[in-house]
């Protein structure tokens, strides 16, 4: 069973989004989505400042074997992303959840984003169901 | 003893699932594609060893006086003169000298040959020899589900067959194989394999398969030696530059094209030889080895640019995972495929800077 952390909001696409104090949200993929993945080996990472509709194609992880697609989880405008990932794109495997962090939005309409994602105990069953 | 429908399982079927194995299916058949990770596999192969149930492979089995004349008429490689425990890789061709499939030929003994083919080519490679097959003096017998194979490949390899079969494994030259009859019901040991690194090809009872992995999995656990699906099996052979059946050819590459010309025997007659010898003369595209400067991942597919036009795509494309860069094969003209010609690859839309290299990568 793959990690799955309260208080984190979960997408359908196995993304996760961590709130933070500014408002904005930290993106990253979820635990299960980085072990189905294994031996991320690159990373290609959006533009700062591009603003994307939820469920477009903002960034690729690409493993060993196949590129995935990461889909914005809500709306919004990338402020930041995890350049550390251009060198080290293994961190998404290793820590999925802190280091492996994917970029920072400002989201338009935050709670209404929040309100299509699922919560850690409807993720885990989620997860539960397809694992 | 076998299912009768839906992908063949290999008799280590459990084994890989109870080692963490994922399964996917690969040729009709249910196989590992990796256990703990690609990378990680890669990398023990590399530096310590690696085992691989490769039961999916075919074996056709040829016997009788002309059994060796045979296969040597239909290969591009006189293997009737190979000597028994010699086997060689080689290319069986159609008439266009287009590779059907490529594959090792192992001269068991004198009048006693194995072929082994890729698993998705089996059942054509065997139509195609029942079409050839004189009749007399030879006979084909398909037991692709009667062997188990498991490869043990890398540095580390030699330490554990010689535990194994109690013979010195260091001293088995390349492309040897030795018959142990009294090791597993009947075991063969090739000096072969897919990896580039020392390594051997076992090739044993079907029923013998759980038993065999089990004593090699005892044998090397001190070693190092860790279970590694197809994932690193591709990985692995792509820095080597071998060719992978369907992909970088498929029924539409020859010897030459195939950068193996090497293997051809000119001064023998085999199926081709005559469409192989006019492209010779006419030149013709070859499989070139492509490193990319840029970060980035390329794919089989991507098109291979130079000064601004299309000059081939790639069959083959992925990380080195040994030279951290992207690797990739492509069929090239000259004067394009000398080495250090520069190139860009179009990942996505994006060029990616690269350049031709000398084969192998590694």
């Amino acid at each position: 069973m793959s990690k799955v952390i309260d208080d984190l909001h979960y997408s359908a696409e196995h993304e996760w989004i961590k709130v933070l104090e500014s408002g904005e949200v930290s993106v990253g993929i979820t635990d299960h989505a980085q072990d189905s993945l294994s031996d991320i080996v690159y990373v290609e990472l959006p533009e700062v400042d591009t603003v994307y509709q939820k469920g477009e194609a903002m960034a690729i992880v690409e493993s060993v074997k196949a590129a995935s697609d990461i889909f914005a989880p809500l709306a919004g405008k990338v402020t930041m992303v995890n350049e550390a990932l251009e060198e080290t794109p293994e961190l998404l495997n290793e820590s999925p959840y802190e280091l492996g962090w994917l970029f920072h939005m400002e989201p338009e309409d935050l709670e209404a984003g929040k309100a299509e994602m699922m919560d850690a105990a409807a993720y885990r069953e989620f997860v539960a169901a397809s694992e | 003893m076998f299912q009768t429908d839906g992908p063949l399982r290999t008799p280590l079927h459990q084994t890989h699932l109870d080692a963490g194995g994922r399964i996917v299916d690969f040729a009709g058949w249910r196989m590992p594609i990796q256990y703990q990770g690609i990378v990680a596999e890669h990398k023990a192969v590399r530096s310590a060893a690696g085992i691989f149930d490769v039961s999916h492979m075919g074996q056709l089995r040829f016997q009788g006086p002309e059994a060796a004349s045979f296969l040597g008429r239909m290969v591009v490689s006189a293997v009737d003169r190979l000597k028994p425990g010699e086997a060689r890789y080689t290319h069986l061709c159609d008439e266009r000298a287009n590779l059907i499939d490529d594959l090792i030929v192992y001269r068991l003994a004198e009048r006693d040959l194995l072929l082994v083919p890729n698993a998705a080519m089996v059942a054509e490679v065997r139509e195609w020899f029942e079409k050839h097959l004189p009749a007399e003096g030879v006979t084909m017998a398909d037991e692709s589900l009667q062997w188990v194979c498991l490869a043990v490949q890398g540095p580390r390899a030699e330490g554990i067959i010689s535990q194994v079969t109690g013979a010195p494994a260091g001293e088995f030259k390349p492309f040897s194989v030795h018959i142990f009859p009294e090791l597993f019901g009947g075991l063969l040991v090739a000096r072969t394999g897919y990896t580039g690194e020392w390594g051997v090809e076992l090739m044993g009872p079907w029923e013998q398969g759980v038993a065999i992995w089990e004593t090699l999995m005892a044998v090397g656990a001190e070693a190092g030696l860790v279970p590694c699906g197809l994932g690193a099996r591709d990985t692995l052979r792509l820095e080597k530059g071998y060719l992978l059946s369907g992909q970088d050819f498929d029924h539409d590459r020859t010897s030459l094209e195939t950068a193996c010309g090497w293997l051809v025997d000119w001064d023998h007659d085999f199926v081709g030889k005559e469409a192989l010898a006019a492209q010779k003369e006419a030149g013709f595209h070859r499989l070139t080895g492509i490193k990319v400067l840029d970060r980035g991942m390329i794919r089989p597919g991507n098109e291979v640019l130079h000064d601004g036009q299309v000059v081939g795509k790639l069959t083959s494309g992925g990380l080195s995972v040994t030279l951290k860069h992207g690797i990739g094969l492509a069929y090239l003209p000259l004067p394009i495929r000398k080495p250090e010609t520069p190139l860009t690859i179009t990942v996505r839309g994006k060029p990616l800077n690269a350049t031709t290299v000398k084969l192998p990568f590694l």
